[in-house]
């Protein structure tokens, strides 16, 4: 058929081709849409995951992340006593009103309707010997909490209007309701007066208006106090029962009245709605939320102007820290992908070439132009290309409910232009008219030049490698660079290994060329002429690296997610006890200690923010005192050291608390306890900034604290304020952020490995015909066909002997070098970056593939090959 | 030596071979004559055990090659018969010594025999102080007379040549002929070789001419 006069394009020839290539042409179409797939949908899932995890972190922050207003009141006294305000509650409501509108509306919309607490101080209920307390509690949320009162009434006003107290005389009377729970556990019916003292014993006149049930006991409004609906028992561990006094708007003013003038202050608690919050949203509440509380903080202390508190920027920041070091890894891994993804491409498109060199070097030999053939071979390329990426690109957007494009057009653009280029780079050199110098000089010079342009070339990469690893390492997360600097550290790698491939061929051709085995000879010369060719083992080894870069990150993440659980609770359970309760934690640490399969308990005292004095310096700090060879045997972490004498273990992430410091612990009333800093302490509690002294250090000791280990020890705490070690681990690796990146580790291995596989099956494939003809020609020397599938496997050997032991080391190098400054420590919860952990099995694997497919090459190649005659060997030209 | 007798062989509708038979004596040298396409190289293939005819037998030195099984024809060509071909088909990282001893190598031949051997052969064609050459370091008549030396190397009874000199230019040609003629007196070899140059013509002992699939005359 005669080629369109129009645009020289001969159309059979390109449907010919297509037929006789679909094999290698659907494998290239396979490879784009599985990358258009993992591209295209990922960053999407990220973005989706990394909502999910602010919504995850901000669920578990709890209380911690919610946004509190807190105000005084206008001061009350007089000349001769107090004055009894009796529209507190519209100054309730006033201050919420206030706190929405500094808000605005935009945050307003991703918190809950905010609820109004005014709460009194603890009281202790002197009526029997259990003990018992009561606090008041005056709410207001929207629209409730509504209650249905079952005795009695709602609490009344002691006195109606505006009066004054004078001062010193008896306690005022304020009137509360109870729940019927709480009536029921205090024996105590409508009108009844509670035996309370405040903290300084003066007693207080409470009494029972009435017995209420609420309407709704989910009314997040209750949340405030939930020990008005349900008297918490045991929950400071020491046995006492809450009890809650709920007030009305009217008793409001007398509660007041009841209590020192300040003990009472309205509080507006917004918290944030999970549901409305994403990921960019956050950033915005968080950079809110810190202007709010910076320009509370620069008000007068003494005024009435609200206070804004949160901890919900720190919760959002460390939530962010986690997403973008969570990000970054997942674009490290999809550019690995795209790496691994590219490089089989170009394997293809080579096989494809040299499968056409033929048609294609007769094709210009008849006139075609580099043109036409170039848009010949682009058309085919780019209808299979953009078909594929387009059903890729469908499957992310039904995975993802977006695509993201920038991550498919790499692999898109190699799908594209690989053949095309090649295809016309081969007819060119084939058909040119440029022989070789007959000068011998001149072909030296010819050489030397092609060997420096592709040293330059790989000088070029290497340099990029190292300054992308320099700026990783310097700069750390969000310079932008981290994104390729495994990949192109492992491409780098992988150009060294080409480089050293001779140094690995040549020694072992001598070595065989010494021995009596004929096929090792044979076998090593192959192996010695095709390994000049780089791209094969750059596609091997790369993706051999890459895929163990992946399974290593997996790896040390999951192993470091038990050791952050571990540095976060100390022991398999932790008891955080209240403080002042010594005598209590040392009976509960016994009780423990008795208890079946407990097979150590440690109690001790964590202070948080501590006030040492470090060179002079304050340097606020965890401070933990404890039977420090206890502590030590009970983590059992050699790093960890018993310490005496007037010495501290110090672990300080700020550098405020070097080693050799000397440590200032105040004392009230008494002299600072002097102490010299000396070893590493551990991480209590996931602290970065913590002092341990042994209890011998002469530091006054009241242990709030119990560490237990052994499989007893999560029953032994029943009904203690407990933190367990499996349930910490297991929540954090549950966290969407964490399995979602867990997962994407481990299908990037997989696609990677088999990425590697492929790039070898097409590298063996694209050598076959050479293959074939040399051990067609051996075979006339006698070669078996046997013998000939050993010399055959002695050829693709080195290969696969270097992907499977070289890429293995250099992911790991690739590891080791880029896991620190990738922020591991941020998903795993740790205080230092975790070690990494080797997953033998899985490196184990990963070079077992590459080596047993050679003989399922050599094997599957032999019997494509039998249709072939040994006959044919006569008429085929060049050399074995 | 070689005896043929009612040779065959078919590719499909396409009839190579159509009752080839002829016997060539130990020690000559055939040159096997035609046109592109006329059947030499099939019969050449049949003749060395590379291809099977469907009809007829082929005895090499007393051996029916046709009967033999894909091990028997292995050892016919490890040990009875040897290929120079026209595009050399030498090992381009091994020197031409270690090109040359391959085949000894496969015979378990020991090192210093080997090395005898390897030394007498490259002198016979005119290579001695080329041993350590690669054949990329080589003309394109050394590295066929490498090749013809390699093909000599484990002294087959039977040498067959397709168009050993098609790819030199015509003076090398000459010589490589030469070459071949003088190692067939001085080894005691027969050879059977295709080819289209009148100067090897005149250096067989006997010519036969194929034409379309049959011996002429």
């Amino acid at each position: 058929m005669m080629p369109d006069l129009r645009t020289g394009l001969h159309w059979a020839g390109i449907r010919g081709r297509a037929r006789a290539d679909a094999g290698p042409l659907l494998l290239s179409a396979l490879v784009v849409l599985l990358v258009s797939v993992l591209a295209g949908a990922v960053p999407g899932l990220m973005e989706q995951t990394a909502d999910a995890a602010v919504r995850d972190a901000v669920r578990r922050a709890g209380p911690e992340a919610d946004i509190t207003v807190t105000a005084r009141w206008e001061p009350d006294d007089t000349p001769d006593g107090r004055a009894r305000f009796p529209r507190l509650a519209e100054d309730v409501d006033a201050l919420r009103d206030r706190a929405l509108d500094e808000l605005g509306p935009k945050l307003s919309g991703m918190l809950r309707p905010p609820v109004a607490s005014v709460i009194s101080p603890t009281l202790k209920i002197t009526d029997g010997n259990a003990p018992r307390t009561l606090r008041l509690a005056y709410l207001s949320g929207e629209g409730g909490p509504e209650v249905q009162w079952v005795a009695g009434a709602a609490p009344a006003p002691t006195v109606d209007g505006t009066t004054e107290v004078r001062w010193f005389g008896p306690p005022w009377r304020v009137q509360v309701g109870l729940s019927e729970e709480a009536a029921d556990l205090l024996g105590v019916r409508a009108g009844a007066l509670l035996k309370v003292v405040d903290a300084e014993r003066n007693p207080k006149n409470v009494q029972v208006s009435g017995i209420f049930r609420a309407v709704d006991p989910a009314d997040p409004t209750w949340a405030q106090a939930p020990w008005l609906l349900d008297p918490a028992a045991g929950a400071d561990g020491l046995g006492t029962t809450r009890f809650g006094g709920l007030l009305s708007a009217e008793s409001l003013p007398d509660a007041r009245l009841a209590f020192a003038q300040d003990d009472m202050r309205r509080t507006v608690t917004f918290t944030p709605d999970p549901n409305t919050l994403t990921w960019a949203s956050a950033r915005e509440v968080a950079a809110t939320t810190v202007t709010l509380q910076a320009r509370s903080a620069s008000s007068s202390s003494i005024d009435t102007t609200s206070t804004w508190h949160t901890s919900l920027d720190s919760v959002l920041q460390r939530a962010g820290e986690q997403v973008d070091s969570a990000s970054t890894q997942a674009a490290v891994l999809l550019t690995g992908i795209l790496a691994g993804a590219v490089l089989v491409l170009l394997l293809a498109a080579d096989l494809l070439v040299r499968r056409r060199s033929a048609t294609l070097v007769l094709a210009r030999q008849r006139g075609a132009s580099l043109t036409a053939l170039g848009v010949e071979l682009l058309l085919e390329s780019a209808l299979t290309a953009f078909a594929a990426a387009g059903a890729g690109c469908l499957g992310a957007y039904l995975i993802a409910g977006g695509v993201a494009w920038p991550w498919v057009v790499p692999v898109l653009v190699a799908a594209v232009a690989a053949v095309p280029a090649y295809g016309v780079v081969m007819a060119a050199s084939a058909t040119r008219d440029r022989k070789v110098p007959a000068n011998r000089s001149a072909r030296r010079w010819a050489r030397h030049t092609g060997a420096l342009r592709r040293a330059a070339a790989e000088t070029t990469v290497l340099a990029a490698a190292i300054g992308a690893v320099v700026a990783l390492r310097q700069r750390g997360l969000g310079s932008g660079v981290p994104v390729i600097a495994p990949t192109l550290t492992a491409v780098a790698g992988a150009i060294l290994l080409v480089r050293l491939m001779p140094l690995l061929t040549g020694p072992a051709l001598r070595w065989t060329l010494r021995s009596r085995r004929p096929l090792a000879v044979f076998g090593a010369a192959r192996a010695a002429s095709t390994s000049g060719r780089a791209l094969p083992v750059i596609a091997l080894v790369t993706s051999a690296a890459l895929a163990t870069f992946a399974l290593v990150t997996a790896s040390t993440v999951d192993r470091g997610l038990a050791g952050g659980a571990q540095e976060a609770v100390g022991a398999d359970v932790r008891v955080d006890l209240v403080d002042d309760a010594a005598a209590s934690t040392v009976e509960a640490a016994e009780r423990i200690a008795a208890a079946p399969g407990v097979t150590a308990v440690v109690t001790g005292q964590v202070t948080d923010a501590a006030r040492i004095i470090a060179d002079g310096k304050i340097a606020p700090a965890r401070l933990v005192i404890v039977d420090s060879r206890a502590f030590a045997d009970l983590l059992g972490d050699p790093a960890v050291r018993p310490v005496d004498g007037p010495r501290a273990l110090v672990r300080s992430s700020s550098g405020a608390l070097p080693s050799g410091v000397a440590l200032e612990i105040p004392q009230q009333g008494a002299p600072a306890v002097r102490l010299t800093a000396d070893g590493v302490a551990p991480p209590v509690g996931g602290a970065t900034e913590v002092v341990l002294v042994d209890l011998a250090a002469g530091v006054p000791y009241s242990p709030n604290t119990i560490w237990a280990n052994g499989p007893g020890a999560a029953r032994a705490v029943e009904g203690l304020p407990a933190v367990f070690r499996a349930s910490v681990a297991a929540e954090r690796r549950d966290a969407p952020l964490v399995s979602g990146l867990l997962l994407l580790n481990w299908a990037a291995a997989v696609f990677l490995l088999v990425a590697g596989l492929l790039g070898f099956v097409l590298a063996a494939a694209a050598g076959a015909p050479g293959r074939w003809v040399t051990l067609s020609r051996l075979r006339t020397l006698g070669l078996t066909p046997r013998q000939a599938r050993l010399v055959a496997a002695g050829e693709l050997l080195p290969v696969a002997a270097v992907a499977a032991a070289g890429g293995p080391a250099l992911g790991v190098l690739v590891a080791s070098v880029t896991s620190g400054p990738l922020g591991l420590r941020l998903l795993t919860g740790q205080v230092a970056d975790p070690a990494l952990v080797m997953p033998w099995p899985g490196l184990v694997v990963i070079g077992a593939v590459f080596l047993c497919a050679v003989p399922v090459l050599v094997v599957a190649e032999s019997a494509v090959r039998r249709r072939l005659r040994l006959a044919e060997v006569l008429r085929v030209g060049g050399t074995a | 030596m070689l005896r043929i007798r009612g040779v065959h062989r078919r590719f499909g509708d396409v009839h190579a071979l159509r009752g080839v038979s002829f016997d060539v004596a130990a020690g000559s040298m055939v040159a096997l004559v035609g046109r592109s396409g006329s059947g030499k190289t099939t019969l050449l293939n049949v003749v060395g055990g590379l291809d099977r005819p469907d009809e007829g037998t082929v005895e090499v030195d007393g051996v029916d090659v046709t009967g033999l099984t894909e091990d028997g024809l292995s050892r016919l060509r490890r040990e009875r018969v040897a290929y120079v071909f026209q595009t050399f088909g030498l090992i381009p990282v091994l020197s031409a010594a270690e090109n040359v001893g391959a085949p000894l190598r496969l015979a378990r031949t020991p090192a210093a025999d080997r090395e005898k051997r390897v030394s007498m052969l490259l002198e016979l064609v005119g290579l001695a102080g080329h041993a350590d050459q690669k054949p990329g370091e080589l003309s394109g008549g050394q590295q066929q007379r490498v090749a013809i030396a390699r093909a000599l190397a484990a002294s087959p009874r039977l040498l067959i040549a397709d168009e050993p000199t098609g790819q030199l230019d015509a003076e090398t040609g000459r010589s490589v002929m030469a070459l071949l003629r003088a190692v067939v007196e001085s080894e005691g070899v027969t050879a059977l070789v295709s080819t289209h140059d009148p100067v090897m013509m005149a250096l067989a002992d006997r010519v036969i001419r194929i034409s379309d699939g049959q011996v002429d005359g």
